[in-house]
Parts: C-alpha cells; structure tokens; sequence
C-alpha cells in the first residue's frame, strides 16, 4: 500500500477550505491538513511533515509599500534540504512581474489566481501527491 | 415528458421533509452560500437547493432564478431523488424523459442538469442540490466528487438545524 502523503492548506475562506479537505478525502486523494492563517498553519508546520503546499498569500503595507506577504512561503522554504524542497502552489488575487520575480525565487510550482476554483486545487494537490510517490 | 415514479418510501419522505420546518421558510445564508459557491465553482447560471414536496418542488436556497417553486410533474429533482447516485443530463434535448419537458423547451431553457440527492442520515432522499446550465455539458469524476461535498454540506445544515431544534 502507498504510502500516504500529506498536504498544507492554507486558506481563509472556510467554503472554500471544506469543500477540498472534504473531497480530497472522499476520493481517496492526498490528505489536506486545512489553516485559515498563517499562524495556525506556522504551528502545523512543526507538528508532521509535508509533502506539498498550497497556500494563499495576502497583501500586506499601504500605498507603494503594498506587496505581497511571503513570510510563509520563506519559512516553508527555509531548512529544506537542496534538492528536497517540497512544492509548493500560491493562490493570488492577481499575478504582478514584480510578484513572479520574487516567487521564480523562492521555487513556487504553481501560481493559481482568482477565481479560485475547488478543482484547481483538488487538481494541484493530486499532481503534488503524485510527484512525492514517485521513487 | 415523462413524469418521475412516486419513491417506494413517500409516505415517511414526506413526513421527514415536513419534520424539519424547513418548506416556505425565508432565505438562510447558512444555505444559500453553498448554493452561491456551487454556481461560481461549476460557472453555472442556475443553482439551487430543492426540496419535493407532494405537488411541488420549492427552492430553499436558488441563484440565478427568481421562481420559488414549480410543480413536480415538470421536476427534474423528482427524477434524482429516487436514486441515492448524482443524476447527470448532459443534453435534456436528447433524454426522452425530459426532450418536451416545459423547462426545456421554455424558460429557464435547461440543457444541462445535474442533481446530487440529499440523502438523510435514515437514507431518504428530500431533494436536491442542482446545477443548471443552458448549454450541454457534463462533469468529470473529480467535480462530481465535489459536487458530492457541497451536497453533503447542505445534509449537513439540515440535520444540524433538526438537531437544534430538537435540543
């Protein structure tokens, strides 16, 4: 029997959030340990191993200080071993070269925008599943 | 057009939905954000929450439609809730059961259809959570499967809100 493999969500809206925990179990897929913040998802963090993520990130400062939070995704990066750093996917209102750049850097697999689609992330986490029962 | 046969178990179905209190109630936002969610994650026109009384088929929760409720004889639900299984019509011009259906060939003009029954903990069925398009089209494993959750959320609001009542 495969063995089974863990996924990081983390996504404010709680719709949005059941519904894929809910059917990723249902269909026998990966299985999804669900935050709505980043907080909680920082205290999951340290609870188990993950072989994927999918996190939706936030703006954070005002005005032309206005940027994308990456906080997350720098502390899921950090440690990694090079060569092993799990993929990771990032739900965004929207897609800026400036927002591409910084994430080309730190290694993000996949970048989802709005609307943000249950299948979307259903699909992303399948494929992440996947890529960590591969040998 | 071919009217859905009556379910084996009508009598303690009826009695089931009218034990809820739930028939003519006003909007509920506990519900009618699954059924808001449904139409924005399958980019369907019309989706609704429907129960099937004796005569009728009402609405609980609907986007995309202003009508309340419609008589049974013409309800695609009163065909989904005599299986426990989604019901998919991917084209209701080429089904005989529903090619000269009133709500095909007229308003809201319905192509597609598909049905996830809300199956009580006890097994009966008392209606729908349904997708409506006008256009043929079908859903793959994976959106029927979530389908399946959003139906199993709406189960979920019913009993929880029977168990309220009850405590």
């Amino acid at each position: 029997m495969a063995e089974q493999t863990h996924i990081l969500l983390v996504e404010p809206e709680p719709m949005l959030r059941r519904t894929v925990v809910m059917t990723a179990r249902s269909m026998g897929m990966s299985q999804v340990h669900e935050a709505a913040d980043n907080a909680a998802a920082l205290r999951m963090m340290h609870a188990r191993k993950y072989h994927g993520a999918v996190v939706a990130v936030g703006c954070v400062g005002n005005g032309a200080e206005r940027r994308y939070d990456l906080g997350l995704i720098d502390l899921l990066r950090a440690g990694a071993k090079p060569g092993q750093a799990m993929p990771i996917a990032i739900m965004a209102d929207q897609a800026s070269a400036e927002l591409l750049a910084e994430l080309r850097d730190r290694q993000i697999s996949r970048v989802i925008l709005k609307p943000f689609r249950a299948k979307v992330l259903l699909e992303t986490i399948e494929k992440f599943g996947e890529l960590a029962r591969k040998p | 057009m071919q009217v859905a046969a009556t379910p084996d178990n009508e009598s303690a179905r009826l009695a089931a939905l009218y034990e809820l209190l739930i028939l003519d109630t006003p909007p509920e936002e506990r519900v009618d954000k699954i059924a808001a969610f449904a139409a924005a994650e399958f980019d369907v026109p019309i989706a609704t929450i429907t129960l099937v009384d004796t005569e009728r088929q009402w609405f609980k929760a609907r986007v995309g439609t202003e009508v309340q409720q419609t008589g049974r004889d013409v309800s695609f639900c009163s065909h989904a809730i005599l299986a426990p299984q989604i019901m998919v019509i991917p084209d209701a011009l080429s089904d005989p059961r529903f090619a000269d259906n009133p709500l095909v060939t007229g308003a809201p003009f319905i192509r597609f259809y598909a049905g996830a029954p809300l199956t009580l903990p006890s097994g009966l069925r008392l209606g729908t959570l349904c997708l409506i398009d006008r256009r043929p089209r079908t859903l793959d494993a994976l959106e029927l499967g979530i389908l399946g959750t959003l139906r199993d959320l709406v189960v979920l609001e019913l009993v929880q809100q029977e168990e309220r009542a009850d405590g």
